[in-house]
């Protein structure tokens, strides 16, 4: 056995290897197939394997095995599943567009910026450095009709005419507020990624856009655009995936009140899995959130690759 | 202004408007924060002998419970924790997050937690899977003095409910929550109030007997700013009640009008009767009640609730037992001695009042039983609940009301009150309040149960559903959970706690 392994040579190395040359990248990606394998691809089947099961932790019962039971119930009884999937899905897409907007429209003006750019990208970015429940937290506050400053602003501004609004206790409102959390939360992680973007594109562009007489709006539109697009695909699809996990402010906001106005697919899985110990059910539930979110990103991802087809990238 | 200059005032704005939120937020102060904050420890009485064990030798002892105020206690007796050669560590965890946050660490057996703190509610659920140590061999060990926690001078429902299970001992109450109704008296004793509510209604302003007269009530103090509230004029609006209406325990605030019509949630065979029309009533008069309560009411927990009150917002709230210890201490209230307690409303049957309080939440502590340091563990666990805890319950700087005898036989001790009279009439309320109880869901699931009836009761006070389509859902949902976890083991747990509540005198 040991005279067959010693017939290896490394490449670049005169003395031969023990191991044969074919086994080496084998060699050499086990230890990370093992850790995937244990953090993730072990985990992803044992859930799937969990989603033909009725396991209650609440009692001392065993899993009982109902085949695509819990499916059925998820996608055919399950009223407030659905009601949080509507949550969500409007988070994701109003959410994250206006993060779209307001990102692209701040890195271009950062990016005009000639001085002092750094510093204030530093300070943009803070938002995104303070932990999701800290913020939800902090907005609590903000919100708090009785000691928050926003509906004293509100007050401020108005004269008096307008005492504000009951963000977290008014059922058509709730949401916006724990969207306007969201919003001011990932803003600038837009930002900083379209700024990216946009510091990549040679300044010969603009150079010769500007000797051909363009406008500062025609090179945004005609070059900036088009050319941070790609990008703006990326941040677009890593928002919508962390969105659609949106828990901790929700947690800190609302409790996925007032009713079930607030209640996100997150926290509703959260109540499931940690509150309820309803464990098969829990995990169907995660396995529909997975096809959604890979559908979603498979979609965005085909449309990039065509795009660099296409040759905007 | 050229076009350069107003984008860079425009970032400047965007800059300062990200930055200060974010490194400040607000200049207003938390509502929960003030609570309790102060580390300082009540002055220890000499009410309750107990002794110090010899040396555990210098243990840790991992304590869990939720967050804030009500943990201060292992922080005032710090040196006795070190003189019995013990070190406490604390994990604070969520007050709506108790639940998951000790079943997860159960199930997966981490032995992270030596003495846990729950709400008596999950005891079933904790006791009948193992997770606890049975505690009746530490309480009968000798010396008394060191390990006796004097279980005979607990009241009855937390001594049999919040620490019993299966005929064992597996907790010790440290919180003996109940419902207790607080109204402002300066606003009913005002002579032009007086004369204003009678020339409106026809009869005398008094606080509120039954749930038809809080609304009546809460509709007669709500003013808009400007308007006259006991010869005053309004620098803001004011309300005449408030609400537990934010999703978590607002269930309780709906249970306190309906179990006063004598009915409990499940008949022996666990059918659900939380759809009667008795219930229809009491969540509709929980949505009318709305109209008379901040704008923000639904957003209110325990933090909001209490201070629109402490704050001189509202005119009478129902709440759990302490808020009346903390409205007499002028250090968190603006309204102290103006506020008074009595017990919570009821429901007019047969010509007399039935009242009956909600026991929502409560405390216990236990000690797990994957715990390294189980005599330790119960040493502080029976430190808490027994030795020091007259202390405890007696200070405003805690959460913690009484639940023993002797916390009801020293007034003196709650010395936040302007004299001993007003203790012993704060005291004398939350007898009432006790002889009123109305208990939770004491059976596995529990948590499930009542978030059900939470998130439903909840959807009422939004608008999302009528009260009778809540209330159908509920029992709907009920009967799922039911039969999901089982409906023979269910209903025999269910009878058995059914048999406790009537012993005890918590249903009729």
């Amino acid at each position: 056995m040991a005279q067959r392994l010693a017939c290896g040579r490394l490449p670049g190395l005169g003395r031969p290897s023990p191991i044969r040359p074919r086994f080496l990248p084998l060699l050499l990606v086990l230890p990370t197939f093992i850790v995937l394998l244990a953090i993730t691809i072990f985990p992803l089947l044992y859930t799937a394997t969990l989603t033909v099961f009725s396991w209650e932790l609440t009692t001392k019962a065993s899993a009982q095995f109902v085949a695509l039971g819990n499916f059925g119930r998820i996608l055919f009884e399950d009223g407030r599943f659905w009601n949080a999937m509507r949550n969500t899905t409007l988070l994701v897409v109003v959410g994250v567009g206006l993060q779209v907007i307001l990102g692209t429209g701040l890195a271009l003006l950062v990016n005009r910026l000639r001085r002092g750019r750094t510093l204030i990208v530093s300070l943009i970015l803070i938002p995104v450095m303070i932990a999701p429940v800290v913020a939800g937290f902090q907005f609590r506050m903000i919100y708090n009709d009785q000691f928050g400053p926003l509906n004293d602003i509100i007050q401020f501004l108005t004269g008096g005419l307008w005492r504000g609004i009951a963000w977290l206790a008014d059922p058509s409102v709730a949401l916006i507020a724990i969207l306007i959390a969201d919003v001011w939360q990932w803003t600038p992680f837009m930002i900083l990624i379209v700024l990216a973007g946009l510091q990549a594109i040679p300044d010969e562009l603009h150079e010769a856009a500007r000797v051909d007489g363009a406008s500062a709006r025609q090179q945004v539109w005609h070059i900036s655009l088009p050319l941070v697009l790609p990008v703006i695909v990326v941040g677009i699809l890593v928002r919508m995936m962390d969105t659609f996990k949106l828990f901790d402010i929700v947690y800190q906001l609302t409790a996925g009140g007032p009713g079930s106005t607030t209640e996100t697919i997150a926290y509703y899985t959260y109540l499931q899995g940690f509150k309820f110990f309803s464990l098969g059910y829990t995990a169907a539930m995660a396995v529909i959130q997975l096809i959604v979110i890979t559908i979603v990103a498979k979609i965005f991802l085909g449309y990039q690759k065509r795009m660099q087809r296409r040759g905007s990238l | 202004m050229t076009h350069s200059r107003w984008y860079r005032v425009g970032i400047g704005l965007v800059v300062i408007a990200l930055s200060t939120t974010a490194c400040g937020g607000t200049a207003s102060p938390p509502p929960s924060a003030s609570a309790g904050a102060a580390a300082t420890a009540p002055q220890p009485l000499d009410v309750i002998k107990w002794e110090t064990p010899l040396s555990f030798g210098g243990v840790t002892v991992n304590v869990v419970g939720d967050a804030g105020h009500n943990l201060k206690p292992y922080e005032f007796w710090k040196d006795d924790f070190t003189k019995a050669g013990i070190t406490i560590k604390i994990t604070e965890v969520p007050f709506e997050g108790v639940y998951e946050k000790l079943k997860t660490e159960f199930v997966a057996g981490t032995g992270a937690f030596d003495v846990v703190t729950f709400y008596p509610a999950y005891i079933g659920d904790y006791a009948s899977n193992g997770y606890l140590e049975p505690l009746d061999g530490y309480l009968t060990k000798e010396p008394a003095a060191v390990w006796g926690a004097n279980q005979d001078d607990v009241l009855p429902p937390f001594r049999e409910l919040y620490n019993k299970w299966a005929g064992k001992t597996y907790a010790l109450t440290i919180d003996g929550d109940v419902h207790v109704m607080i109204y402002r008296k300066d606003l009913f004793e005002n002579a032009d109030e007086q004369a204003a509510y009678k020339a409106k209604f026809g009869t005398e302003l008094r606080p509120p007997e039954t749930w038809a007269d809080w609304l009546q009530v809460g509709s007669f103090f709500t003013r808009k700013k400007g308007e006259k509230l006991a010869g005053q004029t309004l620098d803001h609006d004011f309300y005449g009640s408030a609400e537990f209406a934010k999703r978590g325990f607002s269930f309780a605030w709906f249970v306190d009008r309906w179990a006063s019509s004598g009915q409990v949630y499940f008949d022996d065979q666990m059918t659900p009767q939380i759809n009667t029309p008795e219930a229809v009533a009491g969540l509709q008069n929980f949505v009318d009640s709305l109209k008379n309560a901040p704008p923000d009411v639904r957003a209110y927990g325990y933090d909001e609730l209490r201070d629109a009150l402490l704050k001189g917002n509202v005119a009478m709230v129902v709440q759990w037992t302490d808020v009346p210890k903390k409205g007499a201490d002028p250090t968190q209230s603006s309204v102290a001695g103006k506020l008074a307690v009595g017990r919570v409303p009821g429901t007019l049957i047969n010509g007399q009042v039935v009242h009956r309080a909600m026991m929502p939440v409560g405390r216990v502590v236990a000690v797990a039983a994957d715990s390294k340091n189980k005599d330790a563990a119960y040493w502080v666990a029976k430190h808490i609940a027994y030795d020091r805890s007259l202390e405890d319950v007696s200070t405003s700087l805690t959460g913690l009301d009484p639940y023993r005898t002797t916390h009801l036989e020293h007034p003196e001790a709650y010395t936040m009150f302007a004299d001993k009279a007003a203790a012993e009439t704060y005291l004398g309320g939350l007898k009432a309040a006790l002889a009123d109880g109305f208990p939770e869901i004491f059976i596995p699931g529990a948590a499930q149960y009542e978030d059900v009836l939470d998130l439903h009761v909840n959807k009422a006070l939004a608008g999302e559903e009528t009260p009778q389509q809540a209330l159908d859902t509920v029992a709907a949902e009920w009967q799922k959970i039911t039969d999901s976890l089982g409906r023979d083991k269910q209903i025999e747990l269910w009878r058995s706690a059914l048999a406790g509540y009537r012993a005890l005198g918590l249903i009729k």
